[in-house]
């Protein structure tokens, strides 16, 4: 295990614009294939009505088209990028090329620093911000970094059996010193020990038969669950002591969109109400992967669920196992949208 | 059965909607999902009185109720009374 924290006080980060792009096509729940009846009982019961979907767009498009919304927001050009960081995706179109410079080349982000991160599943949006973070904090030269991901399924099947349905979305921060959403504190910790409990074998099968299998089940919905309540909350514990403030403290908390099941397990574990904004996206967009944070933070923004200076924790988990929370404090709102 | 495995069973009975034997395995039937394992667990916690740390996540002490109890025995220190059951320990 390995728990990393960036203490309030370390160096400034905040998102100065957030866009995203989702494609237009809507694809409902009923539609999306599943193996056999328990897949398809287990589906419906998810708490997702549709999903985005267009096998057209690549993971690069989506990211593009959302990065390209970003950079208006805030009125730069891709020229002005110190940095170019995008969350990889889960599966590249091709072996060897590089994603990542694509995207650079495609927007003009010539003089950014450009490089891809992950590895960890929906929580990969964290090593992003930290990267961020650290970029900032190292380069006083450097103003602006921008960390994009295009969410597509990896499998065939866009249903995840036990878990969700993956949706397709495009997720663009701009983050810099100062802006409209501030990450006060960073708080990431991983167990190798689940490293492949869910994994896609591709070597020797046409990519329409490649199925994302739970190798336990069991471990996934006792082990890795009870873990999961036990990890969130001495990590969440440590995040409002080290902050100062108490649980009262915080107006909102976000996470992940898995589905209706894990917003209750996630509830009953912290002893936490979700914001409602969570199952609307959940209900629209299903599974966004390291999306679905920031938009959930984006929806309950706009429907004045947090108001202007309200703190708010961000929770991600993966089966990787990989646990995040990150701690921001909202400003107003006039850049971001 | 014993105090403890009655109390398990009645809570097991009550959660999954069905009568639950000392020696069900509710995991390999597939009754058990997260949320299930998050309402046992908590269950446990609260009526016996005890911590079930990350160490003690082993699936094979929460499987049955009569391993529950074992389980449970373990970590109060609590003597073994009442009828012996099937499983070893």
């Amino acid at each position: 295990m390995s728990p990393q924290a960036l203490q309030h006080g370390a160096a400034p980060v905040a998102i100065r614009s957030a866009a995203w792009y989702m494609p237009e096509h809507t694809l409902p729940i009923t539609e999306v294939r599943t193996l056999d009846e328990i897949e398809r009982a287990t589906r419906d019961g998810l708490g997702i009505d549709t999903v985005r979907a267009d096998d057209r767009l690549s993971s690069v498009t989506l990211a593009e088209r959302a990065a390209r919304r970003a950079l208006e927001q805030a009125g730069l050009d891709a020229r002005d990028l110190g940095a170019l960081v995008m969350v990889e995706s889960r599966v590249q179109e091709t072996f060897l090329s590089s994603e990542v410079t694509r995207l650079q080349h495609r927007l003009g982000a010539d003089d950014a620093t450009t490089f891809s991160v992950g590895g960890l599943g929906c929580v990969s949006i964290t090593p992003a911000l930290l990267t961020a973070r650290g970029l900032l904090a190292a380069d006083p030269a450097l103003d602006h970094v921008l960390v994009v991901h295009g969410s597509k399924p990896a499998a065939a099947l866009r249903y995840r059996h036990p878990v969700t349905v993956n949706g397709d979305g495009g997720q663009a921060l701009l983050l810099s010193r100062s802006g409209p959403i501030r990450v006060r504190d960073i708080a990431q910790l991983t167990n190798g020990r689940y490293w492949d409990l869910f994994h896609v074998d591709y070597r020797d099968r046409p990519t329409a038969q490649w199925r994302e299998q739970c190798t336990e089940p069991s471990t996934y919905s006792f082990r890795l669950a009870m873990e999961t309540r036990n990890q969130l909350s001495a990590m969440l514990g440590g995040l409002l002591r080290r902050n100062g403030i108490g649980q009262g403290d915080v107006a909102g908390f976000v996470s992940q969109n898995l589905s209706a099941g894990s917003f209750a397990f996630l509830e009953d574990s912290l002893d936490i109400e979700l914001l409602p904004a969570c199952r609307e996206n959940l209900r629209q967009y299903g599974h966004l992967g390291p999306n679905d944070v920031f938009l959930n933070l984006r929806t309950a923004l706009d429907r004045e669920e947090l108001a202007p200076g309200d703190l708010a924790v961000l929770i991600n988990v993966s089966p990787v196992a990989a646990w995040s929370l990150l701690l921001v404090e909202t400003g107003p709102q006039e850049d971001t949208a | 059965m014993n105090d403890v495995t009655s109390q398990i069973t009645g809570f097991l009975s009550a959660a999954l909607r069905r009568r639950v034997e000392p020696d069900d395995d509710y995991f390999a039937q597939g009754f058990a999902d997260s949320l299930f394992a998050l309402e046992l667990v908590t269950f446990v916690e609260s009526r016996f009185a005890l911590t079930v740390e990350v160490e003690d996540l082993d699936l094979d002490s929460f499987r049955t109720a009569n391993r529950i109890t074992e389980f449970v025995r373990r970590k109060t220190g609590a003597p073994e009374s009442g009828e012996a059951h099937a499983e070893g320990s």
